[in-house]
């Protein structure tokens, strides 16, 4: 069986946020929620700026389903980390173990009321009918039911956000990865892992760019 | 015997009060979790690929992998 599990190349994102828009659009995510966003890191830094689109990581080990005092989260034999909109009572405790931000609230008025969570459902859906009315309305679009794949990583332009089963994005990655390597870049790293994607453990600590090389900075 | 007679007095009154605790199997129904359907069932609408057989999970397996390798420039451009 499957198991579902984003990548994002730090190497090819270009911070278009595309993957954002796309998914706003294809799940008609309200105003006030991002199920996915782009965060990028030593913003100006010239050589060093990296850009990394994140969203729910579908952990094989969830913190949210740990602590969900409700037992609104299930996941899929696919993997997908999916929740219960009729279960969850919008206690936010999911939003303080995740690592990644991954779920969001709407603000529903005064004194802090929340809605219920919402996160990224790797376009599948969730407990209702597959494709169905009651199913898109609350949690999206369900693609894999309808044999695609999440819209946030088909249509990335550089193709820098890839998803699907993590075996055969595994594979697709390593290939650029020794692509990159036979091209002289990034030699001597792992073929694939946390040092490939992100850089190897020792690397240098980022340097600022000076201010006078940047186009009107003030030093 | 007259003893007894309170205590039993006093476990139904209590049962009574308690009664208003206990959540009635409409509401119990409500909060339990439903069973999900797999995404290789397909689904009901007018976007499914074709290629595939809704309800085959290989067929479904074989098709989703064969999408992914469109995120793969070097398969998709020869």
């Amino acid at each position: 069986m499957a198991r579902m599990k984003f990548i994002c190349d730090t190497e090819r994102c270009i911070e278009c946020n595309g993957c954002v828009t796309a998914c706003k659009n294809e799940n008609e995510v309200p105003w006030g929620i991002t199920r996915r966003r782009v965060v990028t890191v030593n913003d100006g830094v010239i050589g060093q700026e990296k850009s990394v689109s994140v969203a729910c990581m579908h952990c094989s080990d969830a913190p949210c389903m740990a602590v969900c005092p409700v037992d609104c989260f299930y996941r899929t034999d696919e993997g997908v980390v999916l929740h219960d909109k009729d279960i969850c009572i919008g206690c936010g405790y999911c939003s303080f173990a995740c690592p990644f931000g991954a779920p969001q609230f709407l603000s529903k008025g005064a004194f802090g009321s929340r809605s219920k969570m919402d996160k990224c459902t790797f376009c599948s859906g969730g407990p209702e009918a597959n494709g169905s009315v009651a199913e898109f309305e609350k949690y999206g679009r369900n693609r894999l039911a309808e044999g695609k794949l999440p819209l946030c990583a088909e249509m990335c332009s550089t193709k820098a956000l890839i998803g699907g089963d993590s075996e055969v994005i595994s594979t697709i990655y390593a290939k650029r990865v020794s692509i990159r390597e036979a091209n002289g870049r990034y030699p001597s790293n792992d073929i694939f892992g946390w040092s490939t994607a992100y850089g190897p453990s020792g690397s240098p600590a980022p340097t600022p760019t000076p201010a006078d090389k940047i186009p009107g900075a003030k030093s | 015997m007259k003893l007894n007679f309170k205590t039993f007095a006093l476990c139904l009154a209590a049962g009574a009060l308690l009664a208003a605790c206990s959540e009635p199997p409409e509401i119990a129904a409500k909060a339990a979790k439903r069973p999900d359907v797999a995404p290789y069932m397909g689904a009901d609408n007018g976007f499914m690929t074709k290629g595939w057989t809704p309800g085959d999970l290989a067929s479904w397996t074989e098709a989703i992998n064969k999408r992914n390798q469109n995120q793969s420039e070097y398969s998709r451009v020869k």
